[in-house]
């Protein structure tokens, strides 16, 4: 069902991991927030929200931190190359190397 | 006005030696290069620039604030906290693409997305903005500590401003980023600790969880746990119409970058993590962090309103949660609950000193003015720009009060009109910078217009904030769908280079297949060796000035 074992440059493709991340990442959020606040206050519905978010958030984290992983493994080998770029870009030097 | 003991001042004293130890123990570090002073060599680990988000967005005034939302409207004032709930999607989507272009800020970014005399325009615009707004808020935050000074010494209210914004400057002079970072942990932790503290203890005193419950009750007033409680669909304080149109400019504003304001904060923290995972765990576990946070806090306001409940000025009510502290805390645990007054202000004025001068630094300095400086120069610079963002939060600070219905009216425009164009801008490959640029001017014309001079002339109502939030939307988009429609597209070569590097989401067909056919990436999404060189942009940047 979820995969696991990413290539890096396959990691870079959005998938389903990335839906499944994008949809329960909202709400983990709401959950655990309205269900922390509620449980303060000894409601049962907070410690179901709470309990639900929970387990919410360690499924997003099961799901994408493979992907991510493969995706900065694999960026890492190239950020040098496209720092220099940024630098150059900054100091104008692209415009002088094109047309020198 | 509050009495404090030797221990109270004890617990303060030690408290700023530590932070002051920050800028001491940092300040090789952070003079090394551009790059360390403002991003800390972009060598993080994910909880540090995660403790820097939730420490940031705890400013003097957050509790302020909170308490005003939910001593109003119970428990379903905090839905009004979810504005950082863009969090929750970023950290999967535009952080990551933000992360992969390494731009310094979201100013440098557009030069990066876009190409030529519309991408340029963009980022001096957004640079010249975010200066200002750096030193608005650090006026704004500064302000804010001078109230408190005043309440609890009954100093005047310039000295709370001053004295310990300077003291903040010392360790952000000194080490930049690193410092702000390594402090910010540090008062994140503090913050945090004392929080917890002050809102159980406030809940003590109402008499416990289950005391909180029976006074509702007495006081028929139980619908305040609720946090489903609207005033109806479309009207009253909080209507679901209103719910709605929150949460969906928080979650949905996630797949792009600025769709808030704290979003050019978080760009600075995205940018400093280690790798593209590290960035994307700061800003999820940052953020809700700060949500849990705002239940406790949630949960003892609740207990000030069933000790108070008959407060109706506001300014009144929204110091709630401090009076919990500085009226029921025991003695000698004054001056720690001060200490994490202290913590959460510096947390936000070091962030915002910091972050203005990046923009003036590596925006404004280095690409316009004096392109080939020196590292030991940009440095430099950053730490002027740092001297006169703090001059200028002085000024604001002290005039905030005469300003501060217009500052809240442009942060406002901020987020309504241009709301979706820094969506398209991630998601659309053929939204272009002249599209963008348009979004900006014309949702400045329509804001003044919707909000403030057709009411006054009696032309239209005075409408809610949704009304207002969804008319400037559709009339912003009237203007910069054609205007993007109408000009060029991004040349190709610049955009294939963009998607090869950051592997947007969204509508990028064209350009993909173009990638494709170049040989830069292969069909099943794999890059070929040597695709970043070789996507490199040959003739599409603008000459030197």
């Amino acid at each position: 069902m979820i995969r696991r074992n990413w290539s890096a440059n396959e990691a870079d493709e959005w998938t389903k991991e990335d839906w499944i991340a994008i949809i329960l990442s909202p709400a983990c959020y709401v959950l655990v927030t309205l269900g922390a606040a509620l449980s303060i206050l000894l409601q049962v519905s907070g410690y179901i929200m709470l309990a639900i978010g929970i387990v919410l958030t360690i499924l997003v984290h099961l799901v994408i931190d493979p992907k991510l992983k493969a995706i900065s493994n694999e960026y890492e080998t190239k950020q040098q190359t496209y720092l220099q770029e940024l630098e150059a870009k900054v100091r104008w030097e692209t415009t002088k190397k094109n047309t020198s | 006005m509050a009495v404090f003991t030797f221990l109270d001042w004890f617990w303060v004293g030690l408290f700023l030696l530590l932070m002051l130890g920050s800028g001491i123990l940092f300040y090789r570090l952070g003079k090394r290069s551009e790059s360390d002073f403002f991003l800390a060599g972009r060598g993080l680990p994910w909880w540090l620039p995660a403790s820097s988000v939730y420490a940031t967005h705890t400013a003097t005034d957050t509790p302020m604030w909170i308490t005003g939302v939910i001593y109003k409207n119970g428990m379903a004032g905090i839905w009004y906290t979810f504005f950082c709930g863009w969090a929750a999607i970023s950290a999967f989507v535009s952080t990551r693409i933000f992360r992969r272009s390494l731009a310094y800020t979201q100013a440098e970014w557009n030069v990066v997305r876009f190409t030529g005399l519309g991408s340029e325009l963009l980022r001096g615009w957004m640079a010249g903005w975010q200066f200002f707004m750096n030193m608005f808020v650090l006026g704004w935050v500064g302000i804010a500590m001078g109230r408190v000074c005043e309440y609890l010494f009954a100093w005047p209210t310039w000295i709370g401003l001053v004295v310990f914004s300077l003291l903040c400057a010392i360790y952000v002079l000194a080490a930049g980023y690193w410092g702000v970072v390594m402090a910010d942990f540090q008062q994140g932790v503090i913050a945090f600790l004392v929080i917890i503290i002050v809102s159980v203890w406030g809940i003590h005193i109402a008499g416990g969880p289950t005391g909180i419950l029976d006074k509702l009750a007495v006081l028929g007033e139980l619908d305040r746990i609720n946090p489903f409680a609207f005033t109806g669909w479309w009207s009253g304080d909080f209507p679901i119409a209103w719910f709605i149109t929150m949460m969906m400019i928080a979650f949905l504003g996630g797949f792009g970058m600025g769709t808030t304001i704290d979003w050019y904060v978080e760009a600075q923290r995205i940018q400093s993590a280690k790798t593209v995972r590290d960035a994307s765990y700061s800003i999820w576990w940052g953020t809700i962090i700060g949500l849990v946070r705002n239940s406790v806090w949630a949960v003892a306001i609740l207990a000030f309103f069933v000790l108070f409940p008959a407060i109706t000025d506001q300014s009144e009510y929204e110091m709630g949660w401090f009076r919990l502290g500085f009226d029921y805390l025991p003695a000698g645990m004054l001056g720690f609950f001060f200490a994490a007054i202290l913590a959460i202000h510096l947390s936000t004025i070091s962030s915002h000193l910091n972050l203005g001068a990046l923009y003036a630094t590596r925006d404004l300095y280095q690409h316009y003015v004096n392109p080939k400086a020196s590292e030991k120069r940009l440095v430099q610079v950053g730490r002027i720009s740092t001297g006169i963002l703090l001059l200028g939060s002085f000024f604001y600070g002290l005039i905030m009060e005469d300003i501060t219905s217009w500052l809240i009216f442009a942060l406002w425009i901020m987020a309504a009109g241009i709301w979706l164009p820094n969506i398209l801008q991630v998601v659309w490959w053929r939204f272009n910078a002249w599209g963008y640029l348009s979004s900006w001017i014309a949702n400045l014309g329509f804001s003044w217009l919707v909000v403030w001079i057709l009411p006054e002339l009696n032309l239209i109502p005075h409408l809610l904030d949704y009304q207002q939030f969804w008319i400037l939307m559709i009339l912003g988009a009237m203007v910069y769908f054609p205007v993007t429609l109408l000009t060029k597209s991004e040349p190709m070569d610049h955009l294939v280079h963009y998607y090869v590097m950051s592997r947007p989401i969204g509508w990028w067909g064209p350009v993909r297949r173009e990638a494709e056919r170049r040989g830069l990436i292969m069909s099943n999404g794999e890059a070929m060796p040597g695709a970043d060189q070789a996507s490199r942009p040959s003739d599409t940047y603008p000459k030197a000035p």
